[in-house]
């Protein structure tokens, strides 16, 4: 946790420059820039939080309205806009001032070519690649990255804790993904470039899906790709197999948002938040939203009440 | 555009492209193996009832109506839900498949055996013929361009379905499709799409070439 913590405050740092640079360009700021504050812009008129189509987003754009509306801010919320080639377009636009984002996911958007994995790195990358306008907030505690994980038999069987262990079963295992993870970096290439895994065969099924999920369940599949905030993970005890190597680029949640926007209120606003909400318990709420059937706006809420970080 | 299809003609006439186990030779096989595999079962299913209910007049609405809801059933969501039942194996694909063709040979099978004039039935019934020999001397025989359009029906509608093989890991052309997509090759994607509908187009052509050739005689 303490690098972490330490790389966030550098990467915070870092991105303010670029932030900064575009002030110079004529805004006038009545903003007082307090040591968190390095935009221009202002959330007087109002904040609209655009969400991508599934769960986990919306539940996390519910919970940027409920800290701003709590420090003030009029908050409106678009939510099940679509992926990020509808999404980053509309707040290039002005449709819409924020949404919640993944550092490795975004990045990969910005620039395929990208080989930063690590947290700090990422968050460098991001301010480099982002389109004028447009800027990143430091990032959360919460992680939703892929994941590699086998059933506790597997793992006990062939002695399975990291990536690692794969190497002494070249050849035996089976491995269960989408089908773009064959030819990604996080995924077959990544394995085997990296930790000098080949696998049996592959499997090619869903993303995180009732298909992945089936197979390795029923053990169709020995290894599976699923997203860390998947609730079946904790469910049916499964094994996420650790990555020593850092193959795998980190996932935190990051605020994206139109410079326009970023005041020294949403800032703040957004960073307790990005402090208090870990990877546990955004897996809980998006269990609460699809297993249990809850809205989640009041997910949301609930839980921002219940931390502090709303009345 | 124009870039486009010039990268697909390449796709579809490159060598490479089609040797191999992922070439086009090799899932071109699968696909129609899956296809024809599929159907067949459907013929043998849905032949049987479709000649039962028009002979006998029984069971009609009930069949039908089965069969409509059958047609209206999502195949993705019955391969899934087939998926979770059975495990990793090509029943989800071959039951999706069978339940996609059976309504339609069997609504066809039908229309075609009450299409038959119910005048000829009494003649023939009426020079003695017993009930299965009215069957199969008189009504199947008169039902037969019906029929054959339901296979043909059935058959298409398999052939441009049967990509979801490749939805649980399975090939045949469907895998283009599938990882095309997900690894945003707009190519393969096309290429796949170009083949299974030029699957559909030849096979469709050949059945309806055998059906003139067979009913040649007929002028209805």
């Amino acid at each position: 946790m303490n690098r972490r913590t330490l790389l966030g405050a550098l990467a915070g740092a870092a991105v303010t420059v670029p932030a900064l640079s575009a002030c110079s360009s004529g805004i006038t700021s009545l903003d007082s820039t307090g040591t968190t504050s390095g935009g221009g812009g202002s959330s007087k008129s109002g904040v609209t939080i655009g969400t991508a189509n599934f769960t986990e987003n919306q539940v996390l754009g519910y919970l940027y309205a409920a800290v701003l509306e709590a420090a003030g801010v009029k908050v409106t919320v678009r939510p099940n806009l679509g992926t990020r080639e509808i999404l980053i377009p509309a707040l290039k636009g002005g449709d819409i001032d924020l949404l919640p984002e993944y550092q490795g996911a975004l990045l990969h958007y910005l620039d395929p070519k990208a080989t930063a994995t690590e947290e700090g790195e990422m968050q460098n990358a991001l301010a480099i690649a982002l389109p004028a306008g447009l800027q990143i907030l430091p990032y959360g505690m919460a992680e939703d990255s892929d994941a590699f994980v086998v059933t506790q038999e597997t793992a006990k069987k062939y002695g399975l804790a990291s990536l690692a262990d794969l190497k002494k079963q070249n050849g035996k295992l089976v491995i269960g993904a989408a089908p773009e993870v064959k030819k990604r970096q996080v995924g077959v290439v990544g394995l085997k470039d990296v930790y000098g895994v080949e696998f049996k065969e592959f499997k090619s099924l869903d993303s995180s899906g009732p298909l992945v999920k089936g197979a390795l369940k029923k053990g169709d599949v020995d290894v599976a790709n699923l997203f860390t905030t998947d609730t079946d993970i904790q469910a049916n005890d499964w094994v996420v197999l650790t990555d020593p190597k850092n193959l795998i680029p980190g996932q935190h949640v990051v605020p994206l948002i139109a410079d326009r926007k970023a005041d020294s209120t949403v800032r703040k606003a957004l960073a307790e938040l990005g402090n208090v909400l870990t990877t546990a318990q955004l897996t809980e709420l998006n269990r609460q939203v699809d297993k249990d059937k809850k809205d989640p706006e009041d997910v949301a809420n609930t839980y921002a009440k219940q931390h502090g970080l709303a009345r | 555009m124009y870039e486009l299809f010039k990268n697909l003609g390449s796709w579809l006439t490159s060598g490479a492209q089609w040797s191999g186990s992922d070439g086009i030779a090799h899932r071109l096989a699968e696909h129609l193996q899956y296809s024809l595999l599929a159907t067949l079962i459907a013929m043998a299913i849905g032949l049987p009832l479709g000649l039962l209910i028009g002979h006998t007049g029984k069971g009609a609405f009930l069949a039908i109506n089965l069969a409509s809801f059958g047609r209206a059933l999502p195949t993705v969501g019955l391969v899934v839900l087939v998926f979770l039942a059975s495990g990793l194996s090509m029943t989800p694909v071959y039951v999706s498949l069978v339940a996609l063709a059976v309504p339609a040979i069997v609504t066809n099978t039908y229309a075609g055996m009450t299409a038959v004039d119910p005048d000829v039935k009494d003649a023939a019934r009426g020079q003695g013929m017993r009930g299965h020999q009215v069957l199969f001397q008189v009504e199947l025989p008169l039902a037969l361009p019906l029929i054959m359009t339901g296979l043909r029906l059935a058959l298409i509608q398999v052939v441009a379905t049967a990509t979801i093989a490749a939805y649980v890991s399975f090939g045949g052309l469907g895998r283009y499709v599938f990882d095309g997509l997900a690894q945003r090759d707009l190519v393969q994607v096309l290429g796949g799409a170009v083949l299974v509908a030029a699957v559909a187009v030849v096979l469709d052509l050949a059945l309806s070439g055998l059906q003139r050739f067979l009913f040649r005689h007929r002028t209805a």
